[in-house]
């Protein structure tokens, strides 16, 4: 009964999934394949460091707001390194097996716990993104409360999907951010944008150090791929692609970042959160071509919907495991009041978005979950990988997963069973294996 | 038959696609007429005042019952503040003027700079907009620019956009303007747009330009009433360029300085330049030739505060007369053009710099440069006594 199974009957009773006989076929508890793993990462590495954190960098460092992206994306690169190298380690147990068996039942639950509440706090800095992208940039009249109605069913349907189901989603999309980067990417190049007004940089390394510092909350946006642990079908390059992935995803936010700091690096003030890439560049490249508001519209769209999403089911999962039911649509609609009463009284409210997510206290507590979960996570690895046995096979070990799990007891048969808490349809399994051919 | 999973998966994705295709254009299309019926898009926007008080005149367009057809026409509203008068805009024209598409913005000669900065904050009129001068009244120009675009159904205000290509002035944009003017050089430039008067009306104008703004009723104001003494405009020309510094207007820059700082400015290209030729002995009167290509960098010295203006130019020249010299001998005619033509771009660079510094501003961006790869040495300089050099590579195609 653990993540290295598989079921060959299953019963359905209340919404839990109880698993029976068991499998020692790792491949069929798969919920991603490399090549979706590598797509979520690029997304993960860009989707909100693209938006609202340039522009509140822009207006509290000026010019040198590049470099503390770069920072800050260089610390989540070294946290995409420790995930993946806990990936690598761990091929067939999962996250929360991992902790189980070094913390122990109560342990890993208090430790998901609080892995919970990072991730929803993470969900809430991706939904205002999302949220005020279509307010001050899509509609001219948004209603908040209204509207974030329809990105809640958005999210309790992929929280009530499986894993799979969102990394076959991005890995669809993928290439559409792709195109749209591109074009606004040749656009600045070919219109001759004037990079050097990035000059004079650290012409204040005291106020740089100390507003980059405020800025830590939107650290620790690979933390989602807790859930590919176990759960990814990896193959000789993966881990290599993954991570030349995750630092082409920050390159590219930090390029974006960097034409948004030589546009306003002069008037930081005029920065604001209805600026984006294609309001600076549209006139650069005459009238004939028509409005290029539709690129940032798509590369928002989907990209910063993608990561809530991602964040979305990973609280869900957790708070599935922490409760120990695997009641997907209780859960997702538990989460989404939450989510709608966070956002519509307080996060959307500028003042207090901004005196949340960008004070010193949120920003240390941040940064010690981004760095400290993936650590937690690979150590548990290590020692799994230790206990296990070096270098044995992948089915070896499996079995004695296996019998760890049985040992831990079977009242959570889901999180278990399953612990990304995703049901597993029989038709799923063979839509995999085909769609990968 | 049986569908396979990699078959529904396909399906899935075209259909996915097909959704996005039609929720990305259907609303622009399935319910234009209800939408675009209730909407005044303004065009151009024009910028007067200040402190005491801001006008706005809007060139705005509106859909009319006709099938394809819109009505074209200008208003002008007051307010204390450019918010203000932004929402009396929308009071005069009974609903929300759309800003957003904005193609252009008029500044009027006493329109303040920081009205700028809040047009772009508390507007929807874009970062990326083109900006233009009057010579005095936005007002007025935003109402001759009607009404010539009405007379020759021009659809579009990009006229600016052209010369941005094709014509030899520099042009900004409004995240551009605001931003040079926040620069350390603290300068910034607009092309000034003039109407071309028709000869059997113009009443004391000078020959082409309308030159002076005379108050002779040429403004199509509140609402586009129009008066009987109102010229008609022939065209428009943009040759002059007015410089700001952070208190607004600066003052003018005439033709040859103003075409030095199109050297300079990133955005110039395709323009004529015309320059008296010396060749064996002769001159060779207005040899005129199309820039193909141009780059320019400021190269500055911290040590002895000089800078250097390094410019290539790739320029084709005309026929007609530089055929005549090539006949003769090729390299050496070349030769002569080439020098010809960096003589009269180095003089056009140097009246820039120098008519800009009698206004008190940098043009050229001198002090930037200073300021972006030693700004330590601002502390210290003085732009006044920097020595600046001209070195122009010209290239004949």
């Amino acid at each position: 009964m653990q993540t290295a199974t598989t079921t060959a009957s299953r019963t359905e009773a209340g919404g839990a999934v109880a698993q029976g006989a068991h499998s020692t076929n790792a491949v069929e508890t798969k919920q991603a394949t490399s090549r979706q793993l590598i797509s979520i990462v690029f997304i993960l590495a860009l989707a909100t460091k693209m938006f609202l954190l340039p522009i509140s960098l822009i207006q509290s460092i000026g010019r040198d707001a590049y470099i503390a992206l770069a920072i800050g994306g260089g610390i989540d690169l070294i946290t995409l390194g420790l995930l993946i190298a806990t990936i690598k380690l761990s091929p067939d147990v999962d996250f929360f097996e991992l902790l189980k068996r070094a913390f122990g039942k109560v342990g890993a639950k208090i430790f998901v716990a609080f892995v919970a509440l990072f991730l929803f706090f993470k969900l809430n800095i991706s939904t205002t993104e999302s949220l005020t992208f279509y307010s001050d940039n899509v509609f001219a009249d948004f209603d908040t409360s209204l509207m974030i109605i329809v990105l809640l069913i958005f999210l309790t349907a992929a929280a009530c999907h499986t894993l799979r189901a969102l990394s076959r989603l991005n890995e669809l999309l993928t290439p559409i951010i792709i195109l749209c980067l591109a074009l606004l990417a040749a656009i600045v190049v070919m219109t001759g944008f004037d990079l050097a007004n990035i000059l004079p940089a650290m012409r204040a390394p005291k106020s740089f150090a100390a507003d980059a510092a405020r800025h830590a909350a939107w650290l620790g946006d690979f933390t989602p791929l807790l859930l590919f642990i176990g759960r990814t079908r990896t193959k000789k390059h993966t881990a290599a692609f993954t991570a030349a992935s995750g630092v082409i995803g920050t390159a590219t936010a930090v390029f974006f970042s960097i034409v948004m700091c030589a546009a306003f690096g002069n008037v930081s003030v005029l920065a604001d959160t209805s600026t984006n890439l294609s309001s600076i560049l549209q006139y650069s490249i005459g009238n004939v071509y028509g409005r290029i508001d539709l690129f940032s519209s798509v590369l928002w769209s989907i990209s910063a919907f993608i990561e809530t999403a991602l964040f979305f089911y990973a609280t869900c999962r957790c708070v599935a495991f922490v409760i120990g039911k695997n009641s997907h649509m209780p859960i997702a609609v538990g989460v989404c009041v939450a989510l709608y009463f966070t956002q519509v009284y307080a996060m959307t409210d500028p003042t207090v978005f901004s005196l949340i997510v960008t004070s010193y206290a949120a920003s240390a507590i941040t940064l010690a979950f981004a760095v400290g979960i993936p650590t937690v996570a690979l150590v548990c690895a290590v020692i799994a990988h230790k206990k296990d046995g070096n270098g044995k096979p992948a089915s070896e070990t499996a079995d004695t997963a296996d019998t760890a799990a049985d040992a831990s007891g079977s009242e959570n048969a889901g999180d278990n069973e399953n612990a990304d808490g995703a049901p597993q349809r029989d038709g799923e399994l063979t839509a995999t294996t085909d769609a990968e051919g | 038959m049986k569908i396979t999973a990699q078959k529904k998966l396909l399906i899935y994705k075209i259909l996915l696609f097909l959704f996005a295709f039609v929720v990305a254009f259907m609303p622009t299309t399935a319910s234009r007429s209800k939408e675009v019926n209730s909407r005044v898009i303004v065009e151009i926007l024009g910028i007067d005042g200040g402190d005491d008080g801001v006008e706005i005149t809007a060139q705005y367009i509106m859909p009319t019952e006709t099938d394809g057809a819109t009505s074209k026409d200008a208003v002008t509203v007051e307010g204390a503040s450019l918010t203000e008068a932004v929402e009396n805009l929308n009071t005069a024209l009974g609903r929300r003027a759309e800003l957003g598409h904005c193609s252009l913005v008029v500044a009027g000669e006493d329109a303040a700079p920081e009205l700028f900065g809040t047009l772009m904050t508390a507007t929807d009129v874009t970062a990326d907009v083109h900006l233009c001068a009057a010579e005095k009244s936005a007002k007025e120009l935003v109402a001759d620019i009607t009404a010539f675009m009405k007379k020759t159904a021009a659809t579009d205000a990009d006229f600016i956009a052209y010369s941005a290509k094709r014509a030899h002035i520099a042009t900004n944009t409004l995240l551009g303007f605001l931003s040079d003017l926040g620069s350390y050089s603290q300068t910034s430039y607009l092309p000034i747009v003039q109407m071309l008067q028709g000869d059997e009306q113009s009443g004391g104008g000078s020959g082409g330009n309308s030159g002076n703004g005379s108050d002779g009723g040429s403004g199509e104001s509140e609402s586009g009433g129009g008066g009987g003494e109102k010229k008609e405009s022939d065209g428009m020309t943009v040759e002059q360029l007015a410089l700001y510094d952070r208190d607004g207007r600066a003052g003018v820059l005439p033709r040859q300085a103003a075409r030095g700082v199109a050297w300079v400015s990133a955005p110039v290209e395709k323009g004529i330049v015309v320059a008296d030729v010396n060749y064996d002995g002769e001159t060779v009167k207005a040899v005129s030739a199309r820039l193909l290509k141009k780059c320019a960098h400021i190269k500055i010295n911290h040590e002895d505060k000089s800078a250097t203006v390094k410019l290539k130019a790739t320029l084709e020249p005309n026929g007609d007369k530089f055929n005549v010299l090539d006949e003769k001998n090729a390299k050496a005619a070349s030769d002569a053009v080439r020098d010809g033509f960096a003589e009269v771009i180095k003089r056009e660079m140097s009246a820039a710099f120098e008519s800009g510094k009698a206004l008190g501003c940098d043009p050229l961006f001198i002090g930037r440069q200073f300021y972006r790869f030693a700004p330590e040495c601002c502390k210290s300089l003085d732009l006044n006594e920097a020595t600046v050099y001209f070195d122009v590579d010209v290239v004949i195609k």
